[in-house]
């Protein structure tokens, strides 16, 4: 009867004050990145996360997440190029103009960033982890594929939970030589000699195919990489702000600026002649 | 990835589900989510050396005056009122806990009770971690008393876990009605201090008229209670006192129109 | 065939812009729970050489009735005591105002526990890498608020990091947050970092110059800080009642208020 009288009644009240996971979590000196994530207590946290932040389908959603990119990354002789806009955008406001997107993974290894930015600082910051304690383990660099690997694999484990992402991850090593790897949250992984991902990626590749060839001298190559971010900024509405520029060699990478497209863009008007649809007169 | 723009990034439909809106007005069901026995307003207001609260003893059901008799300001260890608006199983919960929280104090040996600020923030808590799970106490509540320093302390927590404090609380119906006259006779914290409980009481007493003449969802009977560092001074059977109703017959709309 | 797919008229797979218009779903809705609200107010922060300045209103509303005119959207961060005097950082956060409370507890707390385990407080750098971990923790459920943290760097320069509120971050030389972000963003713009402003008669047409950039100095800041706050004011209903403004320099975390205006 007791059994029978427990099991259909509830207590008085429930202890309310039940913090011991929390606060055990402050004693943990463990490394803060883990794969712990709190999740809504729903049927449907996927959908009611996407109901909450997806600006596109419902601009007055609450929560706005960071968005908006251009970004490209190729390979040529030289080793690769790999160069970004820096806009990120939260609806129809420009949430900043001075976002790095290119993600120093460590002194040899590159990611870029587009869709969500959290979720590509996030996740490429835990893939730097990863990499350095392979590093540890095996007493060697870690090579692209297996690094691009580790990010595709993670990111396909959380598929349909609404990370949103489309990195690419650039590295030179002994082994494999310039390698290139384009990652997206969908689970996609693929190597190749170019990418532009972004709301303006049609626009750089425009630019970037009829201009690219692998034999490109260094020079050509920078140049080219960054006249495609600025051809893109010029027309994609979610892209502008500054072109940052990296060029990735087998003794790591080395950053070549983080420059203002407004005067690149008239240098290149004025100068080059190019961009003749733009008026140069000042009314 | 595809070849138009705006696509990118964005979760697809054949991927996640059409966009549903319904999860943005409603949020998904799970629990049951909404109050049925309700409670109105709970009206606060500091004074020099103390706090004023009262609320009305109505509970509704929809619009259905059902419970005539209801208590909702509920004392906490001599130092503290807490007044409830909003669901009234809840509130009874809410009660329950309060009880267990106060044996709890009591066993601990410790001569400290708990003042009104200590209860205030482990009621935030409380409904923070609720909302948090999806199933809210659907109150909001109105914590009178004394802080730490023995200074009047007044202020709310409600389902959300949402909380500020204020020289002059209103919940429900009074946020709209009561607070503009609470506020014009204490602005800021030095008018409060500078109130005596006459005047204090006067003034929610005041408010509760009008709200009685508006709120739809309002009885004249009332509790109101006045905490100071003596102690807790509560009655819950007050009637309000000299309503005019002159008023009544000016306003085109209230009540029944003759011309 | 496969570029038809995305056509909603063929029924195929659609993206979440809308390709056909779209009308809100009919039918009668019923009342539930949704735990997000909005409580407003502003915040705003300017880094300068040697140090930073961190401001919120203190307004707190819902919908179109205010809560209350003194509820602090600023806090001191990683004390060692209660009262924050040993302070050396400091949090603002705005949006979801119980969501705020809970970070804020949050940060506090873990700073707390790194000065106890360390012996020492915890760098600018290091909690705002922290910071960001801890709002992506709540990545699939998050916390409705931005949030920006401020302190001093190593080299004892104004440090300012901006938060989405999934945790992206970035350091910057100033920004706002919150109802009025629009409003005041664009004006930090023009007289923090000089945007759009050119040397007179430096050069004719795209030849002119840009006006070249230089730290402020605290006082001005701090004018620059109230003319926002007013102006913000001005026009944004959500805004207002008080001014509070937290300056975090090498001797400590001084504090401010100003009134502002309560209609």
């Amino acid at each position: 009867m007791d059994t029978l009288v427990a099991q259909y009644s509830r207590p008085m009240f429930e202890k309310e004050n039940n913090y011991d996971e929390d606060q055990m979590d402050l004693y943990n000196p463990a490394p803060s990145m883990s794969l712990k994530f709190a999740m809504p207590p729903i049927a449907q946290p996927s959908a009611w996360l996407r109901a909450a932040t997806d600006d596109h389908a419902n601009p007055d959603c609450p929560i706005k997440i960071a968005h908006g990119t251009t970004t490209l990354a190729f390979r040529f002789q030289g080793g690769i190029i790999v160069a970004t806009d820096s806009r990120a955008t939260a609806g129809n406001w420009i949430a900043s103009q001075t976002v790095k997107k290119v993600i120093e993974i460590n002194s040899c290894l590159l990611g870029t960033m587009a869709g969500g930015a959290a979720d590509c600082q996030y996740w490429l910051a835990y893939l730097g982890m990863q990499c350095r304690l392979y590093e540890l383990r095996h007493h060697r660099r870690i090579s692209v594929a297996a690094a691009s690997k580790i990010l595709a694999n993670l990111v396909y484990s959380y598929k349909g939970r609404g990370l949103s992402m489309g990195t690419m991850c650039a590295g030179v090593t002994p082994s494999e030589g310039p390698a290139l790897y384009y990652i997206d949250s969908d689970g996609t992984r693929l190597a190749g000699n170019m990418f532009c991902v972004g709301s303006g990626q049609t626009f750089a590749y425009g630019v970037l195919d009829a201009e690219y060839s692998y034999d490109l001298s260094e020079e050509e190559a920078l140049a080219l990489g960054s006249r495609s971010i600025l051809a893109a900024t010029h027309r994609d509405a979610y892209s502008g702000g500054f072109i940052n520029l990296y060029h990735v060699k087998e003794d790591g990478w080395v950053k070549h600026g983080f420059n203002d497209t407004n005067p690149i863009f008239w240098k290149t008007k004025l100068e080059k002649g190019e961009f003749s649809n733009v008026t140069s007169e000042m009314v | 990835m595809n070849h138009l723009p705006q696509a990118w990034g964005r979760p697809r439909d054949d991927v996640y589900g059409a966009y549903d809106h319904a999860y943005l007005q409603n949020g998904p069901k799970q629990h049951t989510q909404s109050p049925a026995v309700t409670g109105t307003s709970v009206l606060a207001l500091k004074f020099k050396d103390g706090v004023v609260i009262a609320a009305d003893n109505l509970a509704s059901y929809g619009s259905l005056a059902r419970f005539t008799d209801v208590k909702r300001l509920r004392k906490f260890a001599d130092t503290t009122v807490v007044g409830f608006g909003g669901d009234v199983s809840d509130m009874q919960y809410l009660d329950r806990l309060l009880n267990s929280l106060d044996i709890e104090e009591a066993y601990g040996g410790s001569s400290h009770t708990l003042n009104a600020q200590n209860l205030h923030t482990y009621l935030s808590k409380v409904m923070y971690k609720r909302r948090s799970e999806f199933n809210p106490l659907w109150n909001q509540l109105l914590v009178a008393g004394l802080d730490g320093e023995g200074k009047p302390f007044l202020a709310s927590a409600d389902l959300l876990g949402t909380t500020f404090s204020s020289p002059s609380l209103a919940t429900g119906f009074g946020a709209h009605l009561a607070q503009p006259l609470l506020r014009k006779v204490a602005f800021d914290e030095e008018a409060a201090a500078k109130l005596t409980v006459e005047e204090a009481v006067e003034a929610i007493k005041e408010s509760m008229k009008v709200l009685f003449y508006r709120d739809a969802r309002s009885l004249d009977k009332y509790s109101i209670a006045v905490v100071t560092k003596d102690g807790i001074d509560l009655k819950q059977d007050e009637k309000l006192e000299k309503q005019s109703w002159a008023f009544a017959d000016q306003i085109r709309g209230y009540g029944t129109q003759i011309n | 065939m496969a570029m038809f797919s995305q056509n909603p008229l063929m029924n195929g797979p659609n993206y979440s812009f809308s390709q056909t218009p779209s009308t809100a779903a009919a039918g009668n809705k019923e009342h539930s729970f949704y735990p997000y609200t909005d409580n407003g107010g502003s915040t705003l922060a300017i880094s300068g050489n040697d140090f930073t300045i961190i401001a919120g209103d203190t307004r707190s509303t819902s919908g179109y009735n205010i809560n209350t005119r003194y509820s602090p959207k600023v806090f001191k961060i990683g004390g060692t005591t209660s009262s924050q005097d040993d302070a050396t950082l400091v949090l603002s956060v705005v949006g979801f105002a119980a969501d705020g409370a809970a970070l804020k507890e949050r940060l506090d707390a873990i700073v707390k526990m790194y000065r106890y385990q360390h012996g020492k407080p915890m760098s600018v750098k290091a909690c705002a890498q922290r910071l960001s971990t801890i709002l992506y923790g709540k990545r699939f459920f998050p916390y409705y608020v931005t949030a920006i943290l401020g302190g001093l760097d190593e080299e004892g320069k104004g440090a300012v990091y901006s938060y989405d509120p999934v945790g992206s971050y970035e350091r910057e030389q100033c920004r706002a947050a919150g109802a009025a972000a629009s409003l005041i963003m664009p004006f930090l713009d023009n007289q923090v970092n000089y945007k759009n402003q050119y040397i007179p008669g430096s050069g004719e047409g795209h030849a002119l110059q840009e006006r070249e950039k230089i730290p402020l100095p605290r006082n001005e800041v701090e004018d620059l800080v109230k003319d926002a706050f007013d102006s913000a004011v001005e026009r944004h209903i959500e805004v207002g009642d008080g001014l509070q403004m937290l300056i975090i320099t090498k001797s400590g975390i001084e504090e401010k208020y100003l009134p502002l205006k309560k209609d």
